[in-house]
């Protein structure tokens, strides 16, 4: 078991105090696809955040390989990031002072377990796997969405995490970038082994997962 | 903030954010810039004025002036014009010079006015009849001669020593024999043995050194003196002039403070001109990078709610922000160091139109390291200080709220 998380509550406060989510228990196996889908506001980004550890502001229990995230100091909360959770949004945001490369290598050189070259050659390798190495030298700001999307991918799997979370991811692609970064993302839980949740509204994408849970109004159907 | 922040990606994501804004970096770099040259400038040449007014007039000019205030004993003493220290008198300031801890060195003068005469010309001069040893110990007229030879001179018989502009308006070098008359109408030939500079016009004019000895004997007045000169050990403390008036009567005690007001205030508006007008240019450079680095945070919110996501934390963020600010700061002062030095450089070798008041060749400038260091410092401080905020209000991005919002 790569996650558990037991009885999350989130409330909201402003503008009106709101619970978001209630209650909810999940846990995550090694090489799982899993899809989180739901109505618009029923929650699910919000639970994905909290997965992440962006959030820690909830009650009930969250651990994550083992580690009680409650018990991380706000220092060592984005190394546990850094190192084990890979992050992929709906608007693959990446920095445009920073080659693609360059994009791709920042969580690694944040991480600092390997020399500069051999971080290179790694981020070489995924945007290779991804489809878009051509792109390497240019500025990130320079290429087209579903580009820039697998580029947050290689980005998110740079520091090799067991755990990614991806909110959306094909969410602001068309039908054919969609169903590419859905091979990638299976293709990725099938071969690397790696633990993915998945929010979408994609049937394509929660119809071929491993396992899905469906978000109603804050509360989780398994 | 620990240590770990100071890392070469942290310094690589700083330097990349800088050089892709390098117009904006380059104009802050230009403010810090200015505020460091002006402040060395300034300070290099306010500073050079003002020691270069202390040297002149106050080290060539007693700190505490003891004279005698009755017309009646100046009468009594049959001096001309002149208030003359009785014996007893002089025997009682004596003692209190003597013990009291403040004093540095004292010496007796026999002043009077005269007219000197050379050859083709004539002038009044105002002579101090001075006693070499006791004098030496007073003004240290080597360094201001131009010629011939200082105090010890005058313990030959028949000397004089002349300011550089009363030599000159008398046409007359070392050597030179002139003839002077005191008021009583008593003459004497006098040979020129040194002429000295002050760098003061008013002193170069009318200051001329005879031995005491020669203008007792025309003045008859064996053992008369009219002042007492005192040398201070700390200048600014001259509590010594009301131990001397309250303790002898009918003395007047003159301090350098009194006599040289205008240089006194001149040297505080200097140094006040100085200081205010660096500490302006240097707010000004540190609102400018305070504002470019509040803009970036706010136009990066983005970028940073990445970095967070990806593991940066918010001392790393900080730690980016306050670097570019750093880099700015220590290279501007640096150049501002350098630009001070070469502009006070090329002020120092300005010929300066001699005023009338002061004789120099080129504006007087100090050249102190340690206006460097200053200067250097408060560039650094200033960028640290406004980088700090910008910083800080990056470090709290709340990356949840910003990806929500993408
Ligand atoms: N910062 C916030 N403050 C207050 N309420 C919020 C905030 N963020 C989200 N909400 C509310 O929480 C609820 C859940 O939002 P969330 O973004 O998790 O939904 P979602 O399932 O991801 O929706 P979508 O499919 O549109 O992305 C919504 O009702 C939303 O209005
Ligand atoms: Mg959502």
């Amino acid at each position: 078991m790569i996650l558990e998380a037991k009885h999350i509550n989130k409330f909201f406060l402003a503008p009106e105090k709101q619970q978001v989510l209630k209650n909810v228990s999940l846990s995550l196996n090694t090489g799982e696809l899993v899809s989180v889908y739901g109505e618009s506001g029923s929650g699910k980004s919000t639970l994905l955040y909290i997965l992440s550890t962006l959030d820690i502001d909830f009650s009930g229990g969250l651990e994550i390989y083992g580690q009680n995230i409650k018990e991380l100091s706000s220092q060592e909360l984005p190394d546990f990031r850094n190192k084990h959770i890979g992050f992929v949004y709906q608007f693959h945001y990446l920095l445009p002072e920073f080659t693609v490369l360059q994009n791709v290598m920042l969580p690694a050189m944040k991480l600092n377990k390997k020399n500069k070259e051999e971080v290179r050659d790694d981020a070489l390798v995924l945007l290779d796997e991804l489809g878009v190495k051509e792109y390497a030298k240019r500025p990130s700001y320079k290429l087209s969405g579903g580009q820039q999307q697998r580029v947050a991918i290689a980005r998110a799997l740079i520091n090799d995490p067991s755990l990614i979370i991806a909110d959306e991811p094909t969410g602001n692609l068309d039908q054919k970038n969609s169903a590419l970064i859905f091979e990638l993302l299976s293709e990725i839980t099938n071969y690397k082994n790696k633990t993915i949740v998945v929010a979408t509204h994609d049937s394509k994408i929660y119809k071929n997962s491993h396992r899905t849970i469906e978000m109603i109004d804050g509360v989780i159907r398994l | 903030m620990s240590i770990q922040v100071f890392n070469r990606t942290n310094i690589f994501i700083a330097l990349q954010y800088l050089s892709v804004r390098k117009r904006q970096s380059f104009l802050a770099m230009i403010g810090v810039l200015l505020g460091v040259t002006t402040f060395i400038v300034m300070v290099n040449f306010m500073t050079g004025v003002n020691d270069f007014l202390d040297d002149a007039v106050f080290n060539g000019s007693p700190d505490i002036i003891i004279s005698a205030t009755s017309e009646k004993e100046s009468k009594n003493r049959g001096f001309v014009g002149l208030a003359g220290i009785s014996e007893e008198k002089r025997n009682r300031i004596d003692s209190i010079l003597k013990v009291d801890q403040n004093v540095e060195s004292y010496a007796h003068q026999i002043a009077s006015p005269a007219i000197l005469i050379s050859n083709s010309k004539q002038f009044p001069g105002s002579i101090q009849g001075v006693f070499p040893i006791q004098e030496r110990t007073m003004v240290d007229l080597e360094r201001r001669l131009l010629k011939g030879k200082g105090f010890q001179s005058l313990s030959k018989k028949n000397t004089i020593l002349l300011g550089v502009s009363l030599a000159n308006r008398l046409q007359v070098s070392t050597g030179d024999t002139l003839k002077m008359i005191v008021p009583n109408g008593n003459t004497i030939q006098l040979k020129v043995s040194g002429i000295f500079s002050f760098g003061i016009t008013t002193i170069d004019n009318i200051r001329t050194y005879v031995s005491a000895d020669i203008l007792q004997d025309l003045l008859v007045q064996e053992k008369g003196i009219t002042n007492v000169h005192v040398k201070l050990k700390n200048r600014d403390n001259v509590r010594l002039k009301i131990a001397l008036t309250s303790a002898v009567d009918a003395i007047d005690t003159e301090d350098w403070k009194e006599n040289n007001k205008t240089i006194v205030i001149g040297n505080k508006v200097r140094d006040i001109l100085t200081w205010s007008v660096s500490f302006a240019l240097l707010l000004v450079a540190g609102f400018g990078i305070y504002n470019i680095l509040n803009i970036t945070v706010i136009q990066k919110r983005k970028d940073i709610a990445v970095l967070k996501t990806i593991g940066y934390s918010s001392n790393d963020i900080v730690f980016i922000f306050l670097v570019q600010s750093i880099i700015i700061g220590v290279l501007g002062s640096i150049m501002g160091g350098v630009l001070g030095y070469i502009l006070s450089y090329l002020i120092s070798t300005t010929p300066l139109d001699t005023s009338d008041f002061i004789i120099v060749e080129t504006y007087p400038i100090n050249f102190k390291i340690s206006y460097y260091i200053l200067g250097f410092s408060f560039g650094v401080l200033t960028t640290v200080f406004a980088g700090y905020f910008p910083s800080r209000k990056a470090s709290r991005v709340d990356p949840v709220h910003i990806i929500r919002g993408l």
